[in-house]
C-alpha cells in the first residue's frame, strides 16, 4: 500500500514535469469541449442558403418564394434567370438547393393543366442537403395542395372536410429524446467522449512507454518491490483520478451547465465517467502490454482511436455497414460509450438493456492483467533503441 | 562561375531532399504514417461507408385498429427499400423495450380509430416514434412513413372524387406534378459526402504526423547538424528549403494521386475532376501543407509529442472545413479560425471540384485561400527551418 501511494507520488512528479501532460490532460479536452458545443450551438442549421429561378413570376409562385424564405431551415438568397445559372450557383457553394418554376405555372395550374414544378437538391453536404430538401418539398407540396383548397373551399367544403380529403392520414412525427432535433446533442455528446477516449488512449501509452525511453523503468521496478501489478497501478492511479475529474467536468457541462437531456440520470452518468476512464486507460495499457514500444503501441492508438469516430456508428449506423465491420466495431471502446449513452442517459432504459456493453468495458479495464507479465518483462530486460 | 554557383545550389538540394528522404524511410514510425497509413486508411474508410445509405432499418409496429386500411399500411412500410418491420407489438410499452433492446430503432402505431375515422371522412393520425440516438435510421423511418401515407392519400383521394378518367385521377391528386431532383450525390448517400473531405483531410494530418516524427526525430537526435554547413553558402536557407519541400512535394503527389484520384474510383464513388485540375488544385494544396506541417515541427521536441498534438485535431478540422456542418452556418469566429488550416480550403475546393462538378474558375477563391497560406506558412517554414539547423550547431559547440 506504501509503496502504491509512493508510485502514485513518482507519477505525479513525472506529469508535472512534462508539458505534454497538462495540455492533453487540461488543454485539450477543454478545447474539444468548447469547440464542438460552440460549433453547433445553433442546434440545427438555419437560414440556409437557397435559390430560386421563377420563370412564372406570378403572384402564386411568389407567394410559395416567400413561404420558402420563411421557413426554418431556408432563407431565398438568390433569384436566378435560368437553371443553369442556379445550377452554376450550386457548384460555386452559393446555395445548397432550388425551386424551379417553369413558364406558365400558374396558368396551367389554373387551367388544370397539370404544370410541372421541379426542386434541385444536393446531398454533397448532407446536413444542409437533407434539410433543405425537407423545406423545398414541404413548399412545393403545400403549392400543389393551396390550389385544390382553394377551389374546394369556393364550392362550400369546409375546413375540416377539406383537410380530411386532402390529408386523410396524417403522420405525427415523435423525435423521442431530441424533440428539437438539435444536431449539438446528437453530435457533441458522440465527438467530444471520442476525443477524451482518443486521448487517454495515446496518454496512457505514452506515460507507460516513456519509461522505458527515458530509462527510468527499472528504477520503477525497484519501487514497486517486484511486484508488476503495484508498479502498474500505483502508476495508473493519478491517471485514473485526472481523468475522471476531466470527463466529469464534460459530463457536468454538457448535461448539467448546457442541459442536454439526459432522462437516465446522474447515477448512470457517473457509473459511465468511472467505466469509460477505465477501460480507456486498460485499452491504452494493454496495447503497450502487446506492442511494449513507446512509438509503435502510440501509434496503433491513434490509428484506433480516429477509427472510432467512424466505428462507434452515429453518424453512419453500424448496421448499414458491412457485417464484419459491424462485428470490428466491438473492439472499439467508444462504441459500447455510446450504446450506454445513447439507451440509459439520452434514453431512459433499464441498464439491463445494455449489460452486454457494460461487461464489454469492464473487460477493456481488465485487458491489462493479460500482458502484465509482458510489461514487466518489457521494463526489466528492454533497452531503448535509438 | 554562374553556372558552377547553380549547379552547386541544385547539389546541395538534392542532398537535402535525399537526406530528408533517408530519415523519413529509416523511421519505422514516420514510416507508418507517411507510406502504410495513406495506403491503408482510405481503403479502410471507403469500406466503412461503401454501403452509402441505410437499407431496411428495423420498426416495431403497433396495429391497435388491425383493419384492412392499417394492414395495408404496415405493408407498404415493410415493402419499401429503407425500412423493414421487424416486430409486431400489441402496446407501445412493448415496442418501447424493443428500443431499449436496439432489436428496432423506430416504432410505428396505428390507433385504434384508425380505419374507423378513415371511413368517417375524418383525419386519422399514425403516431411515428423515432430513436434520435442516429439521425439516419430517423430519416430513413420518417422519409418512408411519409412517402406511404402521401401514396395512401392518393389512392383514398380517387376513391372519393368518382372521376371518369385516368387523367382525372391525376389532376385530384396531384393538381401540380413535382420532380425533385438530387444533385451531384447520385447515390443521396454518406460516402460520397463525406469521403472526399476525409481523403483531403488525410494528406494533410499524414503531412503534419510524418514531418513532426522526423523533425521531432532529428531535434531531438540534433541530426538537423548534417545540413548545417550549407545555411552558411549563399542562398543556404534557399538551398535547404527547395530541398526538403521538392522531398516530400513529389513523394505526397504520388500519394495524393493514390489518395484522392485513385481511391475513389477503386470504390466509385462520384468522381467528376479532371487530371489538369487535379494538378493545379493538389499543388498549392501540398504546398500550404507542406509548409503548415514544417511550422507545426517547431512546436515538436520529442518524436512522441507529435501523436498526442495531432492525431485529436482530425475531427475539429473536419468540421472547420464546413463540409460535416454547412459552411454558411459555422459561427463567426470558427470560420475565422478555419483560414489558419489548409485542410478547410482543401476540402471546399476538392469537393466542389470532385462531387459537385465546378470548373476550377469556381474555386479560385479557395485556391487563393491556398497560396496565401503558402505565402505565410512558406516565411514561416523557413525561419522554422533557419531555427531548427541553426540552433543545432550551438548545442554542439
Amino acid at each position: 500500500m506504501k509503496r502504491l501511494l509512493l508510485i502514485a507520488q513518482r507519477e505525479c512528479r513525472r506529469m508535472a514535469a512534462n508539458r505534454m501532460y497538462l495540455l492533453s490532460m487540461l488543454l485539450f479536452p477543454v478545447f474539444v469541449t468548447v469547440f464542438f458545443t460552440s460549433f453547433m450551438h445553433e442546434g440545427q442549421p438555419e437560414n440556409m442558403p437557397v435559390g430560386v429561378v421563377d420563370l412564372d413570376n406570378t403572384t402564386t409562385t411568389r407567394k410559395l418564394t416567400r413561404l420558402l424564405d420563411s421557413f426554418q431551415s431556408s432563407e431565398v438568397v438568390a433569384h436566378y434567370p435560368s437553371v443553369e445559372e442556379a445550377r452554376q450557383a450550386m457548384q460555386r457553394g452559393d446555395i445548397y438547393g432550388f425551386l424551379y418554376f417553369p413558364k406558365e405555372t400558374t396558368a396551367k395550374l389554373l387551367a388544370q393543366r397539370q404544370p410541372h414544378v421541379s426542386y434541385y437538391y444536393s446531398y454533397a453536404t448532407l446536413t444542409s442537403g437533407a434539410l433543405v430538401f425537407k423545406d423545398l418539398k414541404t413548399v412545393s407540396t403545400l403549392g400543389s395542395a393551396g390550389v385544390a383548397k382553394s377551389v374546394m373551399s369556393a364550392k362550400g367544403y369546409t375546413d375540416d372536410q377539406i383537410m380530411a380529403f386532402l390529408q386523410p392520414i396524417v403522420l405525427d412525427l415523435h423525435t423521442v429524446g431530441n424533440p428539437w432535433v438539435n444536431y449539438n446533442i446528437y453530435l457533441s455528446t458522440m465527438l467530444v467522449p471520442t476525443c477524451l477516449l482518443l486521448l487517454i488512449f495515446l496518454l496512457t501509452a505514452y506515460a507507460m512507454g516513456m519509461e522505458l525511453k527515458e530509462n527510468t523503468a527499472t528504477e520503477l521496478v525497484a519501487a514497486a518491490g517486484g511486484n508488476p501489478f503495484i508498479a502498474l497501478v500505483g502508476k495508473m492511479l493519478p491517471h485514473i483520478a485526472v481523468w475522471i475529474v476531466v470527463m466529469g467536468a464534460y459530463m457536468v457541462y454538457t448535461f448539467g451547465v448546457l442541459h442536454f437531456p439526459h432522462p437516465g440520470g446522474w447515477g448512470v452518468i457517473v457509473l459511465l465517467t468511472v467505466l469509460s476512464v477505465l477501460a480507456a486507460v486498460g485499452f491504452g495499457v494493454f496495447m503497450f502490454g502487446l506492442l511494449p514500444a513507446l512509438r509503435m503501441s502510440m501509434s496503433i492508438c491513434s490509428l484506433w482511436g480516429v477509427l472510432s469516430f467512424s466505428m462507434v456508428g452515429t453518424a453512419f449506423p453500424v448496421i448499414a455497414m458491412d457485417t464484419p465491420l459491424q462485428v470490428l466495431a466491438n473492439i472499439f471502446p467508444m462504441r459500447h460509450f455510446f450504446l450506454i449513452y445513447e439507451t440509459c442517459i439520452f434514453a431512459n432504459n433499464p441498464l439491463s438493456d445494455v449489460a452486454l456493453n457494460i461487461a464489454a468495458l469492464v473487460l477493456f479495464a481488465a485487458a491489462p492483467v493479460f500482458v502484465i507479465l509482458r510489461i514487466n518483462r518489457a521494463y526489466k530486460e528492454y533497452v531503448y533503441m535509438e | 562561375m554562374t553556372i558552377k554557383k547553380i549547379h552547386t545550389f541544385w547539389e546541395d538540394t538534392a542532398k537535402v531532399w535525399l537526406h530528408e528522404h533517408l530519415e523519413m524511410f529509416r523511421d519505422e514510425g514516420a514510416l507508418l504514417f507517411v507510406i502504410l497509413l495513406p495506403l491503408a486508411y482510405p481503403l479502410l474508410y471507403s469500406w466503412i461507408y461503401n454501403n452509402e445509405v441505410v437499407r431496411e432499418v428495423p420498426v416495431a409496429v403497433v396495429d391497435c385498429s388491425n383493419s384492412a386500411t392499417s394492414r395495408e399500411f404496415v405493408r407498404h412500410v415493410d415493402a419499401s427499400p429503407d425500412v423493414m418491420v421487424a416486430e409486431r407489438c400489441t402496446s407501445l410499452e412493448e415496442a418501447t423495450r424493443l428500443v431499449g433492446k436496439h432489436k428496432v430503432y423506430g416504432v410505428v402505431y396505428l390507433p385504434t380509430d384508425f380505419d374507423t375515422r378513415l371511413n368517417r371522412m375524418e383525419q386519422a393520425h399514425v403516431s411515428v416514434y423515432c430513436n434520435m440516438g442516429l439521425m439516419l435510421t430517423y430519416k430513413a423511418i420518417f422519409q418512408t412513413c411519409t412517402a406511404v401515407a402521401a401514396d395512401m392519400n392518393s389512392g383514398i383521394q380517387i376513391r372519393l372524387s368518382g372521376n371518369k378518367t385516368n387523367r382525372e385521377d391525376e389532376l385530384t391528386t396531384a393538381p401540380l406534378s413535382i420532380t425533385d431532383v438530387p444533385m451531384f450525390n447520385n447515390t443521396s448517400g454518406y460516402g460520397n459526402f463525406i469521403l472526399p473531405a476525409v481523403l483531403v483531410l488525410i494528406l494533410q494530418q499524414i503531412l503534419l504526423l510524418g514531418i513532426g516524427i522526423t523533425y521531432g526525430t532529428s531535434y531531438e537526435k540534433n541530426r538537423f547538424l548534417r545540413i548545417r554547413p550549407m545555411l552558411d553558402r549563399r542562398f543556404g536557407l534557399a538551398r535547404i528549403m527547395v530541398g526538403r519541400t521538392m522531398g516530400f512535394l513529389v513523394l505526397f503527389m504520388l500519394i495524393a494521386a493514390w489518395v484522392i484520384l485513385a481511391v475513389p474510383r477503386l470504390f466509385h464513388f462520384v468522381q467528376l475532376i479532371h487530371f489538369g485540375d487535379f494538378l493545379l488544385f493538389t499543388f498549392p494544396y501540398l504546398l500550404a501543407c507542406i509548409f503548415f506541417a514544417i511550422t507545426f515541427s517547431f512546436f515538436v521536441r520529442r518524436r512522441e509529442d507529435v501523436m498526442l498534438l495531432v492525431v485529436f485535431t482530425s475531427v475539429p478540422f473536419l468540421f472547420l472545413s464546413g463540409i460535416s456542418w454547412p459552411k454558411s452556418n459555422v459561427p463567426e469566429l470558427w470560420h475565422y479560425v478555419s483560414w489558419l488550416i489548409p485542410s478547410s480550403f482543401g476540402i471546399q475546393g476538392f469537393v466542389k471540384l470532385n462531387t459537385l462538378g465546378a470548373t476550377f474558375s469556381d474555386i479560385l477563391p479557395e485556391i487563393k485561400g491556398l497560396w496565401m497560406q503558402t505565402v505565410v506558412y512558406g516565411v514561416l517554414a523557413s525561419l522554422v527551418t533557419y531555427w531548427q539547423v541553426k540552433g543545432s550547431k550551438q548545442e554542439t559547440e
